[in-house]
């Protein structure tokens, strides 16, 4: 298995996910958990400086391509299309994503992924994504 | 634009330029078109958006944000009396690799409104290539109606 300081120093040489700004805490072969920094740039609501919803998902989305594919060379695991609820309000502060993959097979991965900022029990976001394999 | 009134065209105009910060300032959207029957957005080519290390890819979690930010702007303009907004839901299905530089191109629409809930969809494509969809997105939105106009709220400051 990769480790974790092999997986971010190739998340690093994402652009995206370097204008994410998140950081992968613990993996393995069907998990992946990350915190993402919250920033200026992240806010959807500027009155409430609620997170974009977008953002949520992007991350969520990230993390998700990172617990099928975490040992990636040029670019993340090919998304091919996602669900989200949104549950509750990003507030400003770190924002957590965690990936299951619930399937992996030839060509196709399935992966949920729920999102938490100080109670992983109170949901942000809850996703699911596919990813193409091949 | 002739179906919607001068006082709203203002303060989309008013409300798109005082953003100031978050997101939808990064994205450097630009209005092309707005009616009640929907909306055309532009959003240019920004390295910052892309997954690779040659810059040419855009990664799908940016399109998924330019769907919702533009599904919420549809709803402003085809639905009075809105003072708070939230995304309840999103599907997007991304139909092919957005490999390009050139600018990105979203239309979004409301398709049916009711008291509580709005339902959007939406198109994205490469400017000059409407015949090659790169993503397409259907949403659920929760309003409130209220006093406090969603206008209001934005400029004002005053808490939704």
């Amino acid at each position: 298995m990769i480790d974790l300081q092999t997986v971010n120093a190739n998340l690093s040489r994402v652009p995206f996910f370097r204008f994410l700004n998140f950081e992968v805490q613990s993996l393995d072969s069907l998990h992946a958990v990350a915190e993402m920094t919250f920033e200026t740039r992240h806010i959807g609501n500027p009155v409430m400086e609620h997170y974009h919803g977008g953002i949520i998902a992007s991350f969520m989305e990230a993390t998700a391509a990172i617990a099928v594919h975490p040992d990636f060379t040029e670019v993340p695991a090919k998304p091919i299309n996602l669900t989200v609820d949104y549950l509750r309000p990003g507030v400003k502060g770190p924002l957590y994503a965690r990936a299951n993959v619930t399937r992996k097979g030839r060509r196709i991965a399935s992966v949920s992924v729920i999102s938490w900022q100080t109670d992983e029990e109170k949901t942000i976001a809850e996703g699911l994504y596919h990813f193409l394999l091949v | 634009m002739a179906d919607i009134s001068k006082e709203k065209m203002d303060q989309i105009a008013q409300m798109w330029n005082a953003r100031g910060k978050g997101l939808i300032t990064h994205m450097a959207l630009e209005i092309e078109e707005v009616s009640s029957k929907g909306v055309r957005i532009r959003m240019p080519f920004n390295p910052d958006f892309c997954v690779d290390a040659d810059q040419t890819l855009l990664h799908g979690g940016i399109l998924t944000a330019l769907l919702d930010s533009v599904f919420g702007l549809a709803n402003f303009v085809s639905i009075e009396g809105v003072s708070t907004m939230a995304t309840l839901d999103l599907r997007v299905d991304y139909l092919r690799a957005a490999r390009s530089r050139a600018d990105v191109i979203v239309s979004a629409h409301c398709f049916r409104k009711t008291r509580h809930i709005a339902f959007n969809a939406g198109s994205i494509w490469f400017d000059g290539h409407e015949d090659a969809e790169i993503a397409r997105g259907t949403a659920s939105f929760a309003l409130t109606r209220g006093d406090v106009s969603l206008f209001e709220a934005m400029t004002e400051g005053k808490a939704s």
